[in-house]
């Protein structure tokens, strides 16, 4: 065997903080051949980045590498001086982060930057220069390469932009490249297309590269060896093919188990935590029978921009440039039917959460109408129903920080007289103990709870007011795989238990599989496809739709 | 905030000795201030008490009260060390009363604003532009000129001028809370707007607004000391720091200094430990800051 380009032997880094030291990567060590694809998998918080930064000396403080050592192509990294380690930097190993929209600098156009990061290691001239980055620009897949160079950050879409970040990486052919979830902010096509880029580049440099991510089907699609991490720690290692069929570890095994993917749609997940049993809150007779409950007909909903006095009179003069109207939702059509769960797919921008804020009532459609039960979900410019809830996508948000969680359950149904104020500790118990929380806990803090947590918090603060409907915008995008699978457990038990009607807005097509009865597929405003889950998947009929399942990266283990 | 997040807050103020110095001086002179009546060897309102056998007499003298005047007396015989206590509380009075009714006011009218959008954001927010292109002292000048002396009129003018950096502040606070999920989350519940201000916006708009209130206090309280060493604040028999500082003013070249410089050093201790504190609860609210 040749020597590895990348030699990392029990690197230790903390974080030294007020509240004492805290350990983000425990004795990490593995070794990379040129050319091999590793893939660093783990949730969030199991010190996956900070090893990356670890490796190229970018840990600030108040994190520390305590002990260790990273040799790059035999040379020792840990304790460089830092001109030294800049020296390396770009060079020998680069970085590809998580945002391409912070990692560019929006005041210089994208060949300034290129050039700056080519000259800081070579001298060459400004022509030569031009023609390597045009080049680069190329091989990443950039369309019309000369133009790019004169073109600013803004000019380019998320996935260009993470394309150009991937292009300055690879400007001095490095022996290594550090990719920290290069991918995670993308939408799932543009993925799929710099996932099929980076293994040609990959086989056509010889760059060795470490693919740090939370999604284990994109990992396994790329890389060749897998390390798993859990709390700071590597717990396995082995080819990636190996380690994902038969786990020696069972927090791989639960990690694995916790996929969606990977169940009977419908089913429970497996790890996804124990879900108490819920009681049925409602009278027998008061079920939902089947049939049309809510229906959203010829809804649009255009967002123009506010225009400004000034604009105003910019306009008159000849000398404004006319800002388009956004439309949102264009003539959108759809029943949803008591009792079921629809799952609302599209991608970024396919104005899937505004059509769930139009059948919230939280936002008025620009035209067409949503009704519940042929009554308007909105009325004199407010919303007019209680029956219909929303749980949102960020739980981090989406709650006061300065209320304590408990008032927050009951605000609602004690404002709208649900229940009365003596019944108001009584009430807060009993949701909390549905969503699975301890009832003690209704005294705390927003920020004492975990990201979970908070989303049971909020799951609870929508049922409190007994909805017949809940729309869910993304409530499982920011969360990781086994909380994701708590939560979809959660979801999964409380519309049976409830006899609730669902809307379940996301861009992950496993999950929404995995919990809907029927399935509507959004494409730029519209609905392009909508029927039973079963169909969607298995004979998708528009384009459109087969293109979203094709991109989505499969962990097939056969 | 929980307790916790309190003893944290608490704790990292702390470390800066500066500011829990100033803390504690604020603290001591505000005390002071509240018990003049009981520390104060001379009540110097009461015109029977002063006599004029004692005016502009240098620290240490002994007069016809038979006690030792501290830091001397003042043309009119008052014992300076009673008036500066006295005037500390007037200052002080006035400081929290204006800070206080112009934080209210301005709160409301830039949560108002951010809330509404529309003609009303409009209209408010344009009116605070305009007066905050004036200066505050101009403001106060020709309010309390219309208004007149005396304690509520100086207040009101007081308002007045300030209550537009609090509306300034809660709106720029308000507007950006409004955007928040949970503001929405709240709205789709749905909560009356009422609710929605007052439970949910309000309570996260207040860190920057406690430490426009600092500074604003320490504003009203230098505003007043202005007015009145002008001679539009109090009244001649309600000595403020101001006056007194006025009244010295006079013999400054003549050697007698004590008259002005004393309530001169009080004024400064007390402005610049308010605003020591209110920097320092800044430092630790603004997390762009923080370490």
């Amino acid at each position: 065997m040749t020597q590895p380009v990348l030699e990392v032997c029990g690197l230790t880094t903390h974080f030294f903080t007020r509240h004492g030291e805290v350990p983000a990567v425990r004795n990490v060590s593995f070794s990379l051949q040129a050319g091999e694809v590793l893939g660093l998998v783990g949730e969030s918080g199991s010190g996956k980045s900070v090893t990356g930064f670890s490796i190229l000396g970018l840990v600030d403080a108040p994190g520390r590498v305590v002990s260790g050592s990273v040799k790059l192509n035999g040379r020792e990294l840990v304790g460089l001086p830092d001109a030294e380690l800049r020296a390396r930097r770009g060079l020998e190993i680069s970085m590809i982060f998580q945002d391409p929209i912070a990692t560019l600098n929006p005041m210089l156009s994208i060949g300034d930057q290129m050039r700056m990061a080519l000259f800081a290691h070579e001298k060459l001239s400004l022509k030569a220069a031009n023609a390597r980055c045009i080049d680069l620009l190329r091989r990443v897949g950039i369309t019309h390469p000369e133009a790019g160079l004169k073109a600013y950050p803004h000019e380019y879409s998320g996935g260009m932009r993470q394309r150009v970040a991937i292009s300055i990486a690879l400007l001095h052919n490095p022996s290594v490249i550090i990719a920290d979830e290069p991918t995670t902010a993308l939408d799932v096509s543009i993925q799929a297309q710099i996932l099929t880029e980076m293994r040609d580049l990959v086989k056509e440099t010889g760059t060795a590269l470490i693919w740090i991510s939370h999604d284990l089907a994109v990992v396994a699609s790329l890389a060749s060896r897998l390390a798993v991490m859990y709390r700071g720690e590597i717990i396995e290692t082995g080819p990636t093919y190996e380690v994902l069929r038969n786990p020696s570890q069972d927090y791989t095994a639960n990690l694995l188990a916790a996929l969606p993917s990977n169940t009977e749609p419908g089913q429970l997940l497996a790890h996804g935590g124990q879900v108490p049993p819920v009681p049925p809150v409602r009278e027998a007779g008061l079920l939902p029978e089947k049939g049309d409950f809510l229906n959203v007909s010829g809804a649009n909903r255009v967002f123009s921009s506010n225009v400004s006095l000034g604009e105003k009179i910019a306009g008159l003069i000849g000398a404004g440039n006319q800002r388009p109207s956004t439309h949102a939702v264009k003539d959108v059509t759809l029943c949803v039917r008591r009792g079921e769960i629809l799952g609302l797919v599209g991608e970024s921008g396919s104005g899937k959460s505004t059509l769930g804020r139009l059948m919230a009532g939280i936002l008025p459609p620009t035209s067409g109408q949503v009704l519940l039960d042929d009554a308007p979900v909105r009325h004199a410019g407010k919303k007019a129903t209680l029956r219909i809830q929303t749980v949102f996508q960020d739980p981090f948000a989406s709650l006061n920080p300065r209320m304590k969680v408990g008032h927050a359950i009951v605000e609602g149904a004690l404002a709208h007289k649900l229940i009365k104020t003596p019944e108001a500790s009584d009430y807060v118990q009993g949701w909390f103990e549905r969503v699975g929380l301890e009832p003690e806990w209704a005294e705390r803090y927003p920020h004492q709870f975990s990201g979970g947590q908070r989303q049971r918090v909020a799951i609870a603060r929508a049922l409190a007011m007994q909805p017949d409907v809940l729309i869910c915008d993304e409530p499982v995008a920011s969360l990781d795989v086994s909380i994701q699978a708590q939560i979809i457990n959660l979801f999964l038990e409380l519309q049976r238990g409830l006899g609730l009607t669902m809307v379940f807005i996301s861009h992950d097509l496993s999950v929404v599989r995995h919990l809907s009865d029927r399935v509507a597929v959004m494409y730029l405003g519209e609905i392009v496809e909508i029927g039973t889950t079963e169909e969607i998947y298995n004979q998708p009929n528009h384009k459109y739709t087969k293109r979203l399942l094709d991109a989505i990266p499969v962990l097939d283990l056969n | 905030m929980s307790k916790s997040a309190r003893a944290e807050f608490w704790d990292e103020f702390r470390e800066n000795r500066i500011a829990l110095f100033s803390l504690g001086l604020v603290g001591i002179i505000t005390l002071a201030a509240l018990f003049a009546p009981l520390i104060a060897p001379q009540d110097p309102y009461d015109l029977a008490n002063l006599s004029l056998l004692d005016a502009r007499r240098p620290p240490g003298f002994v007069g016809s009260g038979g006690y030792v005047h501290l830091l001397g007396t003042d043309p009119q015989g008052r014992d300076l060390a009673s008036a500066i206590l006295y005037g500390l509380r007037v200052s002080i009075q006035i400081g929290l009363a204006a800070g206080g009714v112009a934080l209210m006011i301005g709160t409301c009218l830039g949560i108002l604003a951010a809330y509404s959008g529309g003609r009303i954001e409009m209209t408010i927010m344009r009116v605070v532009d305009l007066q905050l292109s004036f200066p505050a002292i101009l403001l106060a000048l020709v309010l309390v000129a219309m208004l007149g002396q005396g304690k509520a009129q100086l207040i009101g003018a007081l308002v007045a001028a300030q209550y537009a950096y609090f509306a300034r502040t809660a709106y720029g606070a308000a507007k950006t809370e409004r955007a928040k999920d949970y503001v929405e989350a709240a709205l789709a519940t749905p909560l009356s707007a009422g609710r929605v201000i007052w439970r949910h916006i309000l309570p996260n708009c207040l860190p920057p607004l406690i430490v426009v209130a600092t500074v604003q206090i320490a504003n009203s309280i230098s505003l007043e000391a202005t007015l009145s060493f002008l001679g539009l604040g109090l009244p001649v028999t309600e000595p403020s720091l101001g006056m007194l500082i006025s009244n010295g003013f006079r013999y400054m070249m003549s050697g007698r200094y004590w008259i002005s410089v004393y309530p001169g050093i009080a004024l400064i201790v007390l402005i610049v430990s308010i605003n020591v504190v209110g920097d320092q609860i800044r430092d630790q609210l603004n997390p762009r800051l923080r370490k």
